[in-house]
């Protein structure tokens, strides 16, 4: 899922500094498993919006929404009969939901109240960690299921580097060397062979964003080439 | 043919001497050793921005090097540049004469002096190895082809204690597939380490100059204080020759150290050659050599 963490109050606040009736739009998604932008999170920014105006003398009238999911027209839509009632968005969802509601009501200024922070799971209660950057040529199969792209800081896809120091990461020892991990898995697994082949040059142009896929069975739908 | 080529083909044990490229440039600092280290030792290396802190290019400084009528060699990390620029950094240094070459991955930019520069690792080490190798086979990496060759003398770094080792020397065996014809250690402190290693590399047509350094109090100071983080070992038995409380001192009882290791090295073959780091400077460069007797 895709792991997000809640700005600095204060400049969220800044940014929406200019409105008086503010709408902030959550996501029921990934933002609300992680903690940072689902229904409660949308009612505690919302309650400190209104606390510092009230503060400050200042009136501010917020409204507060959650969705199932930003990045959906499905669900997004719906919000067209209402937002033109407020003089901004704030939106709580990761880059992709902002943008696509951004997109849809784009009559009106959006903000985020997130910075995206990676693909990821959900390893315990609060901890997230990062698995993909979505590369678009995906070597798991050849390195035991371990990413070296993503796990490895340099993304080096032939062997650790030389600064690899007891099979802790040379950037952040708090972190496992991702070629130690992917040399012990395929060892265990008896596949070590996979890895001594060497991994041509990664092919960036696989990965020119922005990004768009067309499913095949809709290839006709949207005019594109079988 | 290079010079540093030659001299391991032939056995001669070369000295090769690394020298400090400024942050900045003033090269004067960078070239004081020159002229007392010029009969005695094979080439002279620029590092690439080494610790991913900002000096002046190892191009340029191998350049300078070069119309010095010195053997320079050239550092290249994957760091900081796409397959573009280092295949044309490449094509550069050896347009200007530049023949060997010392590729590695690079230090990473959290690292080092500019924490939020973009990281680039657009090849890695073999990678970059590959590529060199089809540019002197007339190719870039598009396999499109070149007006000219370049004739390059490739090196890599490899780890004898690495720990654990074998993803290490899975990566020594591509480096070596991939076209490296001799390897560079990190500093050598526990010559045993280095002795089992030897063999484990004999079996391999390639050339090994062990780095010999002349340690700083700060590397020391890590040491003792449990902050070690360095791909080399130091014995106890060294950092405690290591006492000196006057940071001359200290420089000069390194600068021993480092001749003794030195010399043990060679005497025991436990090298091709050496690559000497004496924080740049002529005197402990001089101190090292005369006390290897070289």
């Amino acid at each position: 899922m895709i792991i997000a963490e809640r700005k600095p109050f204060a400049e969220i606040k800044a940014a929406v500094a200019p409105f008086e009736k503010i709408l902030i739009v959550g996501c029921g998604t990934c933002v609300a498993v992680c903690l940072v932008g689902g229904e409660k999170e949308v009612g505690l920014l919302a309650s400190q919006l209104k606390l510092a105006a009230g503060l400050e003398g200042r009136h501010l009238e917020v409204g507060e929404i959650t969705v199932e999911r930003q990045c959906d027209l499905e669900f997004i839509r719906p919000l067209c009969d209402f937002v033109a009632d407020y003089d901004a968005i704030i939106s709580m969802a990761c880059g992709a939901g902002i943008q696509f509601l951004g997109e849809l009501c784009y009559m009106r200024p959006i903000f985020p109240a997130v910075n995206t922070t990676f693909i990821g799971v959900n390893q315990e209660a609060g901890l997230y960690s990062e698995r993909c950057l979505a590369c678009n040529n995906c070597y798991l199969a050849i390195t035991g299921g371990i990413c070296p792209v993503t796990m490895c800081p340099k993304g080096l896809l032939n062997g650790p580097c030389g600064g690899t120091l007891n099979g802790r990461c040379e950037v952040d020892p708090d972190k496992e060397c991702a070629w130690s991990q992917i040399y012990q898995r395929l060892e265990h697994q008896g596949r070590l062979e996979l890895i001594k082949e060497i991994l041509p040059l990664h092919p960036h142009d696989r990965r020119t964003t922005p990004g768009v896929v067309i499913h095949p069975a809709y290839k006709r739908r949207y005019g594109a080439h079988e | 043919m290079s010079r540093l080529n030659k001299a391991l083909e032939a056995g001669k044990f070369p000295v090769v001497a690394e020298l400090k490229p400024p942050k900045g440039i003033n090269l004067d600092k960078m070239f004081s050793p020159v002229d007392f280290l010029k009969e005695r030792v094979t080439a002279f290396s620029a590092p690439d921005n080494e610790h991913a802190r900002l000096h002046l290019s190892s191009l340029a400084a191998c350049r300078l090097l070069k119309e010095a009528d010195l053997e320079p060699l050239l550092h290249l990390t994957c760091r900081d540049r796409n397959r573009l620029a280092l295949e044309s950094e490449l094509l550069g240094a050896a347009a200007l004469g530049i023949e060997n070459v010392l590729v590695m991955s690079g230090d990473y930019p959290t690292l080092g002096d500019h924490p939020q520069a973009k990281p680039v690792y657009d090849a890695d080490s073999v990678q970059l190895l590959q590529i060199a190798r089809g540019l002197m086979a007339g190719h870039d990496s598009a396999g499109l082809p070149l007006d000219g060759a370049p004739n390059l003398f490739l090196g890599a770094v490899v780890i004898p204690e690495a720990e654990p080792q074998g993803p290490q020397l899975i990566k020594f065996e591509k480096k070596v597939a991939a076209g490296a014809r001799f390897f560079v250690t990190p500093a050598v402190f526990d010559l045993e380490k280095l002795r089992s290693f030897r063999q484990v590399l004999a079996s391999h047509p390639i050339k090994l100059l062990a780095t010999i350094k002349v340690l700083g109090p700060e590397a020391v100071a890590q040491a003792r204080e449990g902050r070690w983080r360095r791909v080399y070992s130091l014995p106890p038995e060294i950092l405690g020759e290591l006492a000196a409380p006057e940071a001359e001192e200290f420089f000069l009882k390194g600068a021993q150290i480092a001749g003794r290791l030195l010399k043990k090295v060679k005497d025991e073959n436990l090298a091709d050659g050496v690559y000497l780091k004496a924080q740049g400077r002529a005197d402990l460069f001089t101190l090292v050599l005369e006390a290897a007797g070289l």
